[in-house]
């Protein structure tokens, strides 16, 4: 049996002003299966839901209900959280650390030894294409750099787990296919991923499985391949997919 | 541990890189040796107007780098999502939040060495100066000591451009280290400088008090925005000098500029209680917060 590694069960969440008022309704009774070795694509339109559930999952809010099992247990229990990486959605770095300082600082954060976190390091600048700029500080890079220097630091402590919230954002075309490769090989060698994106193509390229938010409900959502069997033109699948299920739950609405 | 001193080495990096600590180590390190001796004609009682710049030093500009650095060094932190990032993995939060204010204290104490060696050093330099009596009234000659003090703080601009230039090192973060170093000769003198000697308690009582400043900034910086912390500290100082509440904030009536032979036992004590207490306060804070 595929052991679960994320599991979301009727989970809403509701987030309150100062005075405990309702604000705004981010997920209503949204209900996930990640297992081991997915690559798992959440998607959905800007507002939907997806950072307020990654960060539910990372132990950073709590949900209103429901519950969240990361690796089986409470998403804040240490033991779930020192087993996964994460990439924020934006790659707010220390500006006046360098590129391997910053790698090596997240390698001490995950409680890696130093011998192994520096050559961890190295190999990640390396294949990141960063090592030519280990020693600059991080305030001066692109912001497509400053993106791999963070995809490093997710890296390095070899996550069983990785969490990435729109990994390609910023990044110039070559910049993202070398990401998509990245994970195409992190999940050949059996790392489990759970991303976010509004590029759907390569949403359809290196994910197995989907799910649609929309309004922090599933719309939809299941195998990649079964997706792109199913759509008449098979290099837009999953947008074809993703606008039709939107349609459909506008009219639902 | 290792997490703990990741976290306080990257704050403390941090806090001595922002262009506002490089600024402030070596005007401090002058003040204390410049403002003795324009004065020193006026008042007389040189070593005691020395060991007084030293601590209005310590306290004044020592706040001036310390509270925005502790402020930002949470609050900014929370508010890009950085701290969101390593809170991810693993690290809880109390953890983060101790870390992150010990990195900021680890640079406050540094500031502490420096003004106190600097101190030292300006002491034995009004001790040492030689009064030549002309005509026109009495022309006071500084010695070595006064020399070492003053350029000690201008090479340390000079000294991090170079090794920025050639060595690739942090200008700001090197600007404070040579600043606190290159006063560090006034250790050597304390037996000399016998008034700063008898003042150490003041200083240490007057760093721990800076220190409560510097950790209620960091607690307030999870709920509070820069200038919301800039105010709540400044009216906690205010309150200090005016009407403390001695719970809360330190007792700044108790040991500003302080007589030498002061007791430093009960400040230092309860200056760290309080340490804790924001620390407690802080945590509790950011535990409860949504890192939305």
């Amino acid at each position: 049996m595929v052991e679960t590694v994320i599991e979301l069960k009727g989970v809403e969440k509701t987030f309150r002003d100062f005075w405990m008022r309702p604000l705004a309704q981010a997920v209503r009774g949204l209900d996930l299966e990640v297992r081991r070795g997915d690559v798992f694509g959440l998607i959905g339109p800007n507002g939907s839901g997806k950072s307020t559930t990654i960060k539910m999952v990372l132990g950073l809010i709590r949900p209103t209900r429901g519950t969240v099992r990361l690796f089986g247990l409470d998403p804040r229990a240490k033991a779930a959280r020192t087993r996964l990486g994460y990439l924020p959605e934006l790659s707010h770095l220390h500006p006046f650390l360098t590129a391997e300082e910053t790698v090596l600082y997240y390698a001490g954060l995950s409680g890696m030894k130093r011998a192994a976190a520096r050559a961890r390091t190295a190999e990640l600048l390396e294949e990141l294409k960063l090592s030519h700029v280990r020693r600059r500080t991080v305030g001066g890079f692109s912001k497509g750099m400053a993106r791999r220097v963070a995809i490093a630091a997710a890296l390095v402590a070899s996550p069983e787990l990785l969490i990435l919230d729109e990994p390609t954002s910023g990044l110039d075309p070559i910049g993202t296919r070398e990401v998509k490769e990245l994970v195409g090989r992190l999940a050949a060698g059996g790392m489990t991923v759970l991303l976010t994106s509004h590029q759907l193509f390569d949403v359809q390229d290196i994910c197995n499985r989907v799910a649609v938010v929309s309004a922090g409900r599933q719309v939809g959502g299941g195998v990649v391949a079964d997706i792109v069997a199913a759509a008449r033109d098979k290099r837009h699948a999953l947008e074809e997919y993703f606008e039709e299920r939107l349609n459909a739950q506008k009219d639902e609405q | 541990m290792g997490r703990f001193l990741a976290i306080t080495r990257t704050a403390a990096i941090e806090t001595m890189s922002q262009p506002l600590s490089a600024i402030l180590f070596p005007v401090a390190m002058l003040a204390v040796h410049l403002l003795p001796a324009l004065q020193y004609h006026r008042f007389g009682a040189p070593g005691r107007l020395a060991r007084e710049t030293g601590l209005s030093a310590l306290f004044v500009f020592g706040l001036l780098f310390a509270v925005p650095a502790a402020a930002r060094a949470i609050g900014r932190e929370l508010e890009t999502g950085t701290a969101a990032a390593a809170l991810a993995l693993g690290v809880s939060r109390p953890l983060y939040l101790s870390a992150r204010i010990a990195g900021v204290l680890s640079v406050f104490a540094l500031f502490f060495v420096g003004v106190f060696s600097a101190t030292a050093l300006s002491s034995f330099s009004c001790a040492k100066a030689a009064e030549i009596f002309t005509a026109e009234g009495v022309t006071r000659v500084w010695g070595p000591a006064f020399a070492v003090g003053v350029s000690g703080a201008l090479m340390a601009f000079a000294g991090a451009a170079f090794l920025n230039r050639f060595m690739n090192r942090r200008f700001c973060m090197w600007t404070c280290l040579l600043a606190t170093g290159l006063q560090l000769p006034g250790l050597a003198l304390l037996e000399s400088a016998e008034p700063v000697a008898a003042a150490l308690p003041a200083f240490g009582a007057l760093a721990a008090a800076g220190g409560v400043y510097v950790v209620m900034a960091g607690a307030l910086a999870t709920r509070l925005k820069d200038n919301g912390v800039a105010a709540c500290v400044v009216a906690a100082v205010a309150a200090g000098f005016l009407s403390p509440v001695r719970c809360l904030v330190p007792d700044m009536r108790a040991f500003w500029l302080a007589e030498g032979d002061m007791s430093a036992t009960m400040p230092i004590a309860a200056g760290l209680c309080l340490m804790a207490l924001w620390l407690l306060v802080g945590c509790v804070s950011l535990e409860r917060k949504e890192l939305e």
